[in-house]
């Protein structure tokens, strides 16, 4: 498939005769309702849980109101709940398109997905606030959820891989090869880091096989690959399909893509151990995870400059599709958060930024500037297309989504850098007779004004998803974007 | 009975997890297993009703295409 199909720029004169491919899209407009439901969820927890560390009698003395219980709920919603269905959703729908096949399967095992992703998630939630979790970050659910979990992702990788194989296209696009990337690794990631043995199958407790260092190590080698491959490859994915297709142009480097994809796939695996720096973990393993992590900036900003200038040509559209000005200023927080996170991996560097919030502050301006704005992005041309119609109700009420947001995010990573540094310095600052200079207590009082600038800018990026929500069920329901002309299906493909 | 292969493997997948759940919400020896347990069971009993309602559904449709009302649906 040339670099113009995806643009959708191909003439449709010159299009090969075709035959009409009839794609499942029931499961991807399922999968984009949910990812905007718990969008919405993700960011309402976030701003209550930081609400809760800026004034703690909000915990309300209950044990599942606790900050404890709430915060995994927040991360698994964010991460799990709208990342995961966004890429359920744009995956499927890339894959199709972009293979002209319709989904390997059948209608049953897509609805299987859709409806078994979402109890895994419910499930999970539930079983946070009940109080149970295996205690290691972003890998909170219990032996019998992670079970579930390794059912319903299998069976995704059936059906994408089996899609893939029944492809018309000789070519497999590239963003077929980054989601299958986050497919392929995720699913060794979770089998890897869960591999623990329940009490009986009549109780949620387990033990995992590994402990003490070794169990960190294998945590972190999840965890940094879960931002690797799940908060990373997956959405590179979306980035690639629907940048060019918002811009109606071809990706800027299919070469630089093929490089991206191999380089950040191979060094990602090793840059675990930079979250255990200054720990029992031996020292050759955590120079082993910064060495890596800094070569990562590499193949990282190659993404990120073939995102920004498959733009070449189409600057102008910035400032009439503000959709596509998410995605670009996505790849943008990208390229800032991929500088940073190296930085932050250097073991000196890491001394001062490990457990403060600089960390939450770098994590968000992944999670909200790259996550969240490319799949906003995504979505904003989705929905249009999934339900027919001819345009979003509102490309103003887009563009106050974009301010609002962007404003957020700035008032979020902002607070949290000054909030962070500012913990490192009095953590470690000693006065003349040796002594610690600072109590803990002092520099969480210290703290307390940036967790309430933190607080207003999760309340405006919450308050931008929901001006989102607005106008995508107005775009779906007002007669104002009324359906557009239905041409056939062969036609309407080649252009894809 | 035109029954598709995926319904049915998916069917008898579900109604599996829903036997397992049943048993895991029998023996539980805490509120986890339990509302776990019984979650899957109901999950898969509405996921099984779903499939029957789609598959005859389908079927009515195509009768009705048979009969040329396909227009009228």
């Amino acid at each position: 498939m040339s670099d113009l199909a995806i643009g959708g720029v191909m003439p449709v004169a010159h299009a090969p005769a075709r035959t009409a491919v009839v794609y499942n899209e029931a499961v991807v407009r399922k999968f984009t309702i949910a990812a905007m439901f718990w969008a919405v969820v993700a960011f309402l927890v976030g701003v209550v849980i930081a609400a809760q560390l800026a004034w703690p009698q909000l915990n309300l003395g209950l044990s599942f109101t606790n900050f404890g219980r709430l915060r995994p709920v927040h991360t698994s919603a964010a991460i799990f709940a709208f990342g995961g269905s966004a890429l359920f959703g744009t995956s499927l729908y890339v894959v199709q398109r972009t293979c002209r096949a319709r989904l390997f399967g059948g209608e049953a095992l897509a609805n299987f997905l859709f409806w078994g992703y979402q109890f895994f998630i419910v499930m999970a939630a539930l079983s946070y606030v009940m109080g149970f979790s295996q205690g290691q970050e972003y890998a909170e659910p219990e032996w019998h959820l992670d079970l579930w979990l390794t059912v319903v992702w299998v069976l995704y990788a059936v059906v994408f891989i089996g899609t893939l194989l029944k492809r018309e296209e000789p070519h497999i696009y590239v963003a077929n090869w980054f989601y299958l990337a986050f497919i392929l690794t995720v699913a060794i990631l979770h089998l890897g880091n869960n591999v623990a043995l329940p009490v009986s199958i009549y109780t949620a407790k387990s033990y995992n096989f590994a402990s003490g260092v070794q169990n960190a190590m294998i945590q972190w080698w999840y965890g940094h690959n879960a931002v690797g491959f799940f908060l990373t490859a997956g959405f590179l994915g979306m980035m690639y399909y629907f940048i060019p297709k918002a811009a109606g142009r071809p990706v800027y480097s299919y070469r630089l893509s093929i490089v991206h994809f191999w380089s950040l796939i191979f060094m990602y695996m090793w840059a675990g151990p930079h979250h255990l720096h200054w720990t029992a973990l031996p020292d050759w393993t955590q120079t082993l995870g910064m060495a890596f992590s800094v070569m990562l900036w590499m193949p990282s900003w190659g993404g990120m400059i073939n995102g920004i200038m498959t733009l070449s040509g189409a600057w102008d559209k910035l400032r009439t599709d503000p959709g596509l000005r998410f995605s670009v200023t996505a790849v943008g927080f990208y390229g800032m958060s991929t500088f940073e996170g190296p930085v932050m991996s250097i073991r000196d560097v890491n001394s001062l930024s490990h457990y403060t919030d600089w960390g939450i502050g770098h994590v968000h301006s992944g999670a909200l500037g790259w996550v969240a704005f490319i799949s906003f992005g995504a979505i904003y041309y989705l929905v249009p297309v999934l339900w027919k119609r001819e345009r979003l109700y509102s490309t103003r009420l887009v563009s106050w989504h974009y301010w609002v947001a962007t404003l957020g995010i700035v008032f979020y990573i902002t607070s949290m850098w000054v909030a962070g540094i500012m913990q490192g310095l009095m953590w470690r600052a000693y006065d003349q007779f040796g002594f610690l200079q600072y109590s803990f207590a002092e520099s969480v009082n210290a703290v307390h004004p940036y967790y309430v600038i933190r607080l207003i800018g999760g309340v405006f990026f919450l308050s931008g998803a929901l001006i989102m929500v607005y106008n995508l069920i107005q775009t779906v329901r007002s007669p104002s974007t009324a359906r557009r002309e239905a041409l056939p299906a062969g036609v309407a493909v080649a252009g894809e | 009975m035109d029954i598709e292969a995926s319904d049915l493997i998916v069917g008898i997948m579900m109604a599996v997890f829903g036997l397992i759940g049943l048993i895991m919400a029998a023996g539980a020896t805490d509120n986890e297993i339990y509302v776990f347990g019984l979650s899957l069971l109901g999950f898969a009993v509405v996921f099984d009703f779903g499939l029957i309602r789609r598959h005859f559904d389908k079927a009515e449709l195509r009768q009705k295409a048979l009969r040329g009302e396909a227009d009228h649906v």
